[in-house]
């Protein structure tokens, strides 16, 4: 299998390789380049030394010199050679006129074999006048292993690094792999159908776990759009047939026994009426649907939520006083979010509608919305009528639940619902509190720019909820 | 009044078709996108009632486009079964007056057609609505019975402007929640009727002619007839 972790190792590798030679090479130059002229020059400094001796006494007195000098040195270290036209040597420390010398004076390399050792070595001719030549040279070849130590180091330099490259790609790479796995295991779950299963993310991990988390986000979603279109088909199947069934027998009935025309007229009204009723729940199951998606947050506008609630309550405010119900409305003056004024208006108004029908009469209601310290925007309405228990309320905002109190009274149970899915689509939730006595049901919706972004999708905070049927 | 319906649901285009007779006016009827164009551009029609898709090669929205084009200001009812508000906003963007849902009640969409023809004949450039001896004045915002002056609030005045321009026309629920506070869902409760009965108590007294009537399975009118 080819893995993205070696083919990664070997470029970094690479790149550590050309990132050596590009370090080893100008340090390579300047030290070969230094160490020759400065031999040069010294070579060069010795044969003007010996060519004045040469001017001063003459050629018998040059000879000596070099006799001394080389009775005197250590013989490695300077090669000189006095040699008359014919090239024959007359003093010095070489054997003989090496054959590959040019006639013009200069500097030479070359390779010659000394006491048995093959050398290199630079010489520089000097042509003195009456035809003698003098040689003054160096023996290089000692410094050769200093440029072999210099190549082994680099060499092993090279293969170090590549050792500890390959060590470490194995490493990463079976610590990644493992990781994969984990997530190719989970996601092979999820294939088969298991939809709550999570890829292990640990938060503010490395950009694997980064990478989990939103992954495990759009599984969330994934599983609520899921969980949405189940429970749409559900209430479907579950809660239109009920009334569908009593059409068709209705009809039915009318087509039997067949009535005299008075009767017949108020079976078709009351057929026409229950056919708005499936129709209302038909459409109040569609636009949840439609908000569990997330789709209708094309309607988002930056809109003032304060005024948004004052005219729900102006709204419901004749009704309220038909129930001799007081309703307040509590403003801390304007409040921007971002949102969708249309949905949030009937959310408020759902639950405005839901409190009025409990809070009974001489009851009162109170609408407020405040601007929280972190940005949140806090819509309430309370109740001081009899609330609900708390062992219903995780189940009162589930779609057609309705209360054991409720059972009397119209509606179809889906307005709750509503009020969460219009809450979470502002990235935002709705909570169910105790008022003592009463109900107080809050939405919280985040601060504007955060709910422009996206709603957050997380399943944690599912709304507690109420007994109450609305719609 | 004549009107054009382009509507290929046979069934509904019956039940429209006999409505609009019965209630005194002559419609066209078209089955297809192509014989709609072509009708709604060659006829002087007083309103338009549309589908949204039709067959023909040609969708009701394709129509109104082409009919707009063409410099045709006939007022369109668009009839849809695609309910979201998107839907409803693209409709009445492509150049639609208004928008129905399917399934509508009858009333519903004669209420809306009527109010279209309304609309039509203008009503600019006016500051007083009278309707009997109701009268109010739109720039001073009053309103006054006779010689007894009404108190409202901002939003009954509206309601009762709203009623007062569509005088003599029957007035739906829904068209009051759409015009007057701009709420495009159902609340599901009666609350619009009881805004309408707190503004009946102020402009029809005891000793009074009542203007404000209750039309049974369609909504209201206002109207100083018998």
């Amino acid at each position: 299998m080819r893995s993205s972790a070696y083919t990664l190792a070997a470029s970094y590798i690479g790149l550590a390789i050309v990132a050596l030679a590009l370090f080893a090479a100008p340090l390579w130059y300047a030290w070969q380049v230094t160490i020759n002229d400065n031999r040069a020059e010294v070579l060069q400094q010795d044969s003007t030394r010996l060519s004045a001796v040469f001017e001063r006494s003459g050629i018998a007195g040059l000879s000596d010199f070099i006799r001394e000098r080389v009775g005197l040195q250590i013989v490695e270290e300077r090669m000189l050679l006095l040699v008359d036209p014919q090239l024959q040597p007359l003093a010095g420390n070489l054997p003989a006129w090496p054959a590959d010398i040019p006639a013009a004076a200069g500097t030479y390399t070359i390779k010659s074999r000394l006491n048995g050792k093959s050398a290199q070595l630079v010489l520089v001719r000097t042509n003195l006048p009456g035809g003698y030549s003098l040689l003054v040279g160096r023996d290089v070849s000692r410094f050769q292993p200093l440029a072999h130590r210099f190549w082994y180091g680099l060499a092993a330099a090279v293969g170090i690094l590549s050792l500890v490259g390959v060590l470490g790609a194995i490493l990463i790479r079976r610590a990644i792999l493992s990781r994969i796995q984990t997530i190719r295991q989970t996601a092979m779950a999820i294939v088969q159908g298991d939809l709550s299963r999570r890829l292990p993310a640990q938060r503010g991990g490395d950009e694997l776990d980064t990478l989990s988390g939103t992954i495990n986000r759009m599984l969330e979603q994934i599983e609520q759009l899921f969980r949405g279109v189940r429970s749409v088909s559900d209430s479907i199947a579950h809660d239109l047939r009920t009334p569908l069934a009593e059409l068709r027998s209705r009809l039915e009935e009318l087509s039997l026994t067949r009535p005299g025309p008075e009767r017949t007229f108020e079976e078709i009204d009351a057929a026409v009426s229950d056919v708005d009723h499936v129709m209302r729940i038909f459409n109040a199951l569609l636009r949840l649907a439609e908000m569990d998606t997330g789709l209708r947050r094309s309607g988002f506008v930056e809109t003032d939520v304060a005024g948004t609630l004052a005219e729900a309550v102006e709204f419901y405010l004749p009704a309220a006083e038909l129930k001799e119900v007081q309703l307040v409305y509590r403003d801390h003056g304007p409040l921007c979010i971002a949102g969708d004024p249309l949905l949030l208006a009937q959310a408020i108004g759902n639950l405005i509608d839901n409190a009025l029908k409990y809070a009974g009469e001489q009851g009162t209601v109170t609408v407020g919305c405040e601007r929280l310290a972190d940005g949140t925007a806090l819509l309430s309405v309370s109740d001081n009528g009899p609330g609900i228990p708390d062992d219903e309320k995780p189940k009162a905002a589930e779609r057609f639940y309705r209360g054991e109190a409720s059972r009397v009274s119209p509606g179809v149970g889906l307005g709750l619902s509503l009020v969460q899915a219009v809450a979470k689509l502002h990235g935002g939730q709705l909570e169910l509190l105790d008022n003592r006595p009463g109900l107080r049901a809050q939405m919280r919706i985040p601060a504007l720019a955060v709910s422009l972004a996206a709603p957050s999708l997380s399943s944690d905070a599912l709304p507690r909820a109420t007994a109450a049927a609305m719609l | 009044m004549k009107l054009l319906l382009v509507e290929d649901n046979e069934r509904v285009s019956q039940f429209v078709l006999k409505g609009l007779a019965e209630a005194g006016h002559t419609a066209d009827h078209a089955d297809n996108g192509r014989d709609g164009l072509f009708l709604a551009a060659s006829e002087p029609y007083d309103v338009i009632v549309m589908d949204r898709m039709l067959p023909g090669g040609i969708d009701g929205l394709g129509i109104i486009a082409a009919l707009r084009k063409a410099g045709k200001q006939t007022p369109i009812l668009i009839l849809s079964a695609l309910s979201d508000v998107d839907e409803r906003i693209r409709g009445l963007k492509s150049g639609g007056d208004d928008y129905l849902t399917k399934p509508f009640a009858f009333g519903e969409l004669l209420a809306r057609v009527d109010a279209l023809t309304r609309r039509s004949q203008g009503s600019s450039g006016v500051t007083t609505l009278e309707v009997g001896d109701l009268r109010i004045d739109l720039l001073s915002r009053r309103a006054m019975r006779a010689t007894r002056t009404i108190t409202l609030q901002p939003r009954e005045f509206k309601l009762l402007e709203y009623l007062m321009r569509h005088a003599d026309q029957v007035v739906t629920r829904t068209m009051l929640l759409e015009n007057v506070w701009d709420y495009h869902f159902d609340p599901q409760t009666n609350v619009v009727d009881v805004h309408v009965s707190k503004l009946r108590q102020k402009i029809d007294t005891a000793t009074e002619r009542p203007l404000l009537r209750t039309v049974r399975n369609a909504g209201y009118m206002l109207t100083a007839q018998d």
